[in-house]
């Protein structure tokens, strides 16, 4: 019944009959037919929506036209250099890097600091951690719609409360040093909470004993996180920091709803950008070769993590 | 017992399958149509909408018409060219005026001339029902590819009981950008370095920014692009350079406009809320004006510095390419229903946008309207110096071209003439490929 071992099907390496070989995977076939037939629906789906359009970005990233009246003609990697050459392309991966370092420290440290907060299980601390983890449950662009008016420069709840202190009030949204800063915040209240639950779950497998003999020999509360607590979260901080760093490219929601990459680009992401060049520049071609990209960058970094992780595994 | 009810299960779904392939053939009942609608306002234009088809379906047995909304007008156009790469273009769709030109080059659009010419009238006589300012947007090389479905035009928004109270006569209000300078200073309030209310707000994100681009540029004796030919554009001239040096000056000389870059909504809000005396908008936020200002406004004409001019914005009714025969009548009829005097003006009532056909505003319905709302009257009148909407090979990104450096200016990074210097250069990088195929294909 395992699914993998029709992949591990021995090679005929003695001269047995034909048949005999034929028989055996026939009727190995036959045992794990069940299991393919289980997963037939999910891997139909898959093929038509992920796959296959997977397919058909991979061959529109070689295509081009050179005039708007002009047939489509096969370009093969010209797309991806004038990507790679588009000023636009660049900033976006460099705001991209900001936005992901500057969303996943932030978020993950107050996540940790919450979870270590919130460790113990009472009605307090049950009821704090509803109130941490209710960003999480409003969907982006709703959020997005309400950070909107909070940012609203002069009239905002953010700058009525601020507009007490400072003599000159920040336009949130619309100065480009700021505008990317702005979005960040959004992202930290929004991911704190969720990243939180991993952190507590993580703090659930610290192992009691160990915890107890550290007490017993003396070992304050920094010396606990520092020596047993953070060691044992490795596996959690990795997994959420790849989250992390997935979101920080895939969710873009709020981009579209509250500057569209604007002022200037200055908010302009990876993902803002291949939706900017499919749609108001109707250039599949750049678009798909800047999808592929995306793609293979992202797909670098989560095997990378698999990697790390399956050798931590073998290694512990 | 399992296997004859599999059997049965088996038999019954075929032949549900067999009655759903055949029944199109046989069918001989009314006409089915698409109507792509975006909604770029507020939610309870969707049902209106509703409630207009079905008005519709029941007067014209021989269509049957349903409305599919489509998100905003950026969205709207994504999915009809989404539709139609997949063979299955709606049959009509309420697009973007300024994105029809874009349409035509990419063979998007169906050429309106031969359904005009079959109903037994004229081209000049088609078009002559609309106001002659909506006329640019619709034809494209003589060609009409569009009807004007619901149109609007900026105009200035004055809060009249704080003009009253700067010693300003709100039933006089300023008509040139000198006065407007003038009235914008008398009416920002300060303490200390601290501003506490704005002269005037004019909004500048993308979209928003272009048009007010557009419309300070006509105001100053200029135009943003070539009206006949879609590969060029003016961003380094005289006329922009003072309409940019100007709003750079509200800003940063008189100070009497926040800096930044302000979208709509923010300066709609702040207008509301009393923190911006004046304002620049579109005519379709007059509705929500008028539902949520708690003061006494005025709405007046785009002061001038040169001559009173303004594009216009809003909507037209197209019918994508590749129809059969059929459908593009039944899309025809329903544009020309849509389009005809009382829906016209129907829909101007429920949407605040004005009504495109001339006819509309003689039904007596509008004119009960427009004694009791005389604001309204004003976006009408403001139509005889209306000028056509900006629009070019690639629309959008030769605007965000512009845009981006007026919100460097706008935020005091840039100086204007570099920054149109700017602009205009890469917006002829991005009008470059239709160029090659154009102007500078020579013999």
């Amino acid at each position: 019944m395992s699914l993998a071992e029709p992949a591990a099907l021995p090679v005929a390496t003695s001269a047995a009959p034909r048949l005999h070989v034929l028989k055996r995977f026939s009727n190995r076939f036959k045992a794990s037919l069940p299991a393919y037939l289980l997963l037939l629906p999910s891997l139909v789906f898959l093929a038509l929506f992920t796959y296959g359009a997977m397919g058909r970005v991979l061959v529109d990233a070689l295509y081009q036209r050179a005039t708007p009246k002009a047939p489509l003609r096969f370009v093969g990697l010209d797309n991806i250099a004038s990507v790679l050459a588009d000023p636009a392309f660049t900033g976006a991966v460099v705001n991209n890097l900001i936005y992901a370092v500057g969303t996943a420290v932030p978020s993950i440290a107050l996540a940790l600091l919450f979870a270590l907060a919130l460790a113990r299980t009472h009605a307090v601390n049950s009821a704090l951690r509803a109130a941490l983890f209710l960003p999480v449950l409003i969907p982006m662009v709703a959020a997005s719609a309400l950070f909107l008016f909070i940012f609203l420069p002069n009239v905002g709840l953010l700058d009525y409360y601020i507009g007490r202190l400072l003599p000159v009030l920040p336009n949130w949204l619309g100065d480009p040093d700021i505008a990317l800063y702005a979005i960040m915040i959004i992202t930290i209240w929004k991911n704190a909470g969720y990243y939180m639950l991993f952190f507590l779950a993580g703090l659930q497998a610290v192992p009691e004993d160990v915890m107890e003999a550290a007490h017993l020999d003396g070992a304050g509360p920094y010396q606990r996180l520092r020596h047993i607590i953070l060691p044992e979260l490795k596996p959690t901080f990795l997994f959420v920091t790849v989250i992390a760093i997935l979101n920080a490219v895939t969710q873009v929601d709020h981009v579209f709803v509250m500057t569209q990459g604007g002022p200037s680009n200055s908010t302009n992401l990876v993902l803002f950008y291949i939706y900017q060049q499919a749609v108001e520049h109707y250039d599949i071609g750049k678009a798909s070769a800047a999808t592929l990209l995306t793609l293979a960058a992202l797909m670098g970094l989560t095997a990378l993590s698999f990697r790390t992780m399956a050798n931590r595994e073998g290694g512990s | 017992m399992l296997f004859s009810r599999r059997l049965m299960l088996g038999l019954a779904m075929a032949g549900t399958l067999a009655g759903a392939l055949a029944f199109p053939a046989m069918a001989e009942g009314p006409t089915e149509i698409d109507l792509f609608f975006p909604v770029p306002v507020d939610g309870k234009l969707a049902r209106d909408m509703g409630t207009l088809i079905k008005e519709f379906n029941e007067t014209h047995p021989g269509v049957k018409a349903t409305a599919v909304y489509t998100g905003s007008y950026d969205d709207t156009l994504i999915k009809t060219r989404a539709a139609i790469k997949a063979g299955k273009p709606p049959a009509a769709v309420i697009m973007s005026a300024n994105f029809l030109l874009d349409m035509q080059i990419e063979n998007e659009l169906t050429n309106l001339d031969s359904l005009i010419a079959a109903d037994g009238t004229t081209k000049e006589k088609f078009l002559g029902q609309f106001f002659p300012a909506l006329q640019g947007n619709a034809v494209i090389n003589r060609s009409v590819y569009g009807v004007p479905f619901h149109n609007s035009t900026p105009l200035l928004y004055i809060n009249a009981d704080k003009a009253k109270e700067a010693g300003l006569d709100p039933n006089k209000p300023p008509q040139t950008w000198a006065e407007l300078t003038d009235w914008a200073k008398k009416l920002t309030k300060r303490e200390g370095d601290k501003v506490t209310q704005w002269g005037i707000a004019i909004p500048c994100a993308y979209d928003y920014c272009g048009w007010m681009m557009e419309t300070l540029t006509m105001s100053n004796g200029g135009r943003y692009y070539n009206e006949e030919f879609g590969g060029e554009v003016y961003y380094d001239t005289p006329s922009m350079l003072g309409a940019l040096t100007w709003w750079n000056d509200l800003v940063y000389k008189h100070k009497v406009h926040a800096p930044g870059a302000t979208p709509g909504p923010a300066v709609s809000t702040s207008f509301i809320s009393g923190n911006a005396a004046m304002m620049m908008l579109s005519t379709g936020s007059l509705t929500y004006v008028r539902d949520n200002a708690k003061f006494n406004y005025k709405v007046a004409f785009i002061p001038r510095n040169v001559r009173n001019a303004v594009p216009i914005g809003g909507a037209s009714l197209i019918v994508p390419a590749g129809l059969e025969a059929e459908k593009q009548k039944a899309a025809w009829t329903l544009i020309k229903w849509m389009t005809s005097p009382e829906k016209s003006a129907w829909w101007s009532r429920a949407t605040g946008y004005f009504a495109p056909n001339m006819a509309a505003y003689k039904t007596p319905d509008m004119v009960e309207f427009l004694n009791k709302n005389p604001d309204a009257k004003t976006a009408v009148e403001q139509l005889d110096v209306a000028k056509p909407w900006f629009a070019t090979y690639k629309t959008v990104p030769v605007r965000k071209n512009l845009e981006d450096e007026v919100m460097l200016v706008l935020n005091g990074k840039k100086q204007p003439k570099e920054a149109l210097a700017a602009a205009q250069k890469a917006a002829d990088e991005t009008l470059k490929p239709y160029n090659a195929e154009t102007s500078l294909k020579l013999p």
